[in-house]
């Protein structure tokens, strides 16, 4: 009979075999170094396998010694084809910058609204900061004043409804909550804007 | 209950801190390597770098090439890293902890070797890392599977017992083969007489000393 540790085992050897003879047979030295991540990966499967909180706690310096290893190589790498950074891009210059902002954003901003409020707008404004930086602002920047206009007329609207009718408390808390939000947001995305043209 | 001594490779006991379950020892075999290491660090902390002679074709005449205070500032950094990371491999009673060192010391001979700025000798550098890269698959699964088998990674508690599988003394047996190949690279990049020679004999003495303190630990556990 085997137990589970030993079915694991079998398993994380046939992946390192497998990671093993795609590096035998990959030539180019970046998609090696890309592949030496793969194996590396296997060895932490290895050390997860004991399955206890000692493997967590090995995981760790595991990892860090191989992100150290993978740095440097990749370093050496940058250094020995003579590759380097374009003069006239920005240090944000990288591929997932492009792909990830809508997604990232999309999720700070929903989480944002459900926070609500001083807090909530502080998350949904880091999303938005952070989709401007990376895709650019150029039309986005009246509209977020125009919004940021109309959640101020509403939070004073709310503290109206206070004043003047105590028993909606309830509702005006509602609506000072979301323009809270909408005001802190647009306030903080103003920053993910400032990093594009020189005129803002 | 001290086994470790009892083995014929280690020699007599010299001192331990018997505090837990992971116990750092001395007998002579370790302090001996421990010492050879220690010296070594010292060296390189204080040696000054081999300038490289280049002779003038045609004329009767010889230069010796200028190493950026940059440049030997790194690369004494990186051979005193190597010294420590043998110090700690040398001395420490627990498998996982002499793994990390060994990887350690994998790192700093790819930054002692990669200090040249050559193209081959990067390349070389390049080649030697993808290997110690590699070699932390059986490193780290080696330690993982005696500790899973056995339930300790202390070799004080696993000294004399031959509770450790076979399997898992090959693979740290070729972990430490991976990491400590650093001066077949060396010998196939010709750069024993290079910029930064007396760094690059600390290459030399961290992979032996691994080498002799892995063979210490597969004899006892």
């Amino acid at each position: 009979m085997i137990s589970i540790y030993q079915s694991g085992l079998i398993a994380a050897f046939i992946c390192i075999i497998i990671a093993f003879i795609s590096l035998y047979q990959e030539t180019d030295d970046l998609h090696r170094l890309i592949l030496t991540d793969l194996t590396e990966i296997m060895a932490l499967l290895l050390i997860a396998l004991i399955a206890t909180d000692l493997a967590e706690a090995l995981i760790l310096p595991g990892l860090v010694v191989m992100i150290a290893e993978l740095m440097a190589l990749a370093e050496i790498y940058l250094v020995k084809e003579g590759i380097q950074r374009k003069k006239n891009s920005s240090a944000l210059d990288i591929e997932v910058m492009q792909t990830a902002p809508p997604i990232l954003a999309g999720i700070l901003v929903l989480y944002g609204i459900i926070l609500s409020g001083f807090s909530g707008g502080a998350v949904a404004g880091l999303g938005i900061i952070f989709y401007s930086v990376c895709k650019g602002s150029d039309e986005l920047f009246a509209q977020i004043e125009t919004a940021s206009g109309y959640a101020w007329v509403a939070w004073i609207a709310a503290f109206f409804i206070f004043l003047l009718l105590p028993g909606q408390w309830f509702f005006a808390v509602m609506i000072a909550g979301g323009a809270i939000l909408i005001k802190v947001m647009a306030k903080f995305s103003l920053i993910g804007t400032m990093g594009g043209d020189p005129g803002v | 209950m001290i086994r470790v001594f009892d083995q014929g490779i280690e020699g007599a006991g010299l001192f331990m801190i018997e505090f837990g379950d992971i116990v750092p020892y001395f007998s002579v075999y370790t302090a001996t390597l421990f010492t050879f290491a220690i010296i070594f660090t010292l060296l390189a902390t204080f040696s000054i770098p081999e300038k490289q002679m280049d002779i003038i074709f045609g004329g009767d005449a010889y230069y010796a090439k200028e190493i950026k205070p940059q440049d030997l500032r790194f690369q004494r950094f990186v051979a005193i890293a190597c010294g420590t990371a043998t110090l700690g491999a040398v001395v420490t009673g627990d498998i996982f902890n002499f793994t990390l060192f060994a990887a350690m010391i994998g790192i700093t001979n790819i930054g002692i070797v990669a200090s040249s700025r050559s193209h081959h000798v990067l390349n070389a550098a390049y080649q030697y890392g993808i290997v110690a890269m590699i070699a932390c698959v059986p490193l780290f699964g080696g330690a993982a599977m005696i500790l899973a088998t056995t339930g300790t990674l202390s070799i004080w508690s696993l000294a004399g017992i031959g509770a450790a599988p076979i399997l898992a003394k090959i693979l740290l047996l070729l972990g430490v083969m991976g990491e400590g190949m650093a001066p077949f690279y060396i010998g196939k990049a010709e750069i024993t007489r290079a910029q930064g020679a007396p760094f690059i004999l600390m290459v030399h003495v961290s992979s032996l000393l691994l080498f002799l303190r892995v063979v210490e630990i597969i004899l006892v556990i």
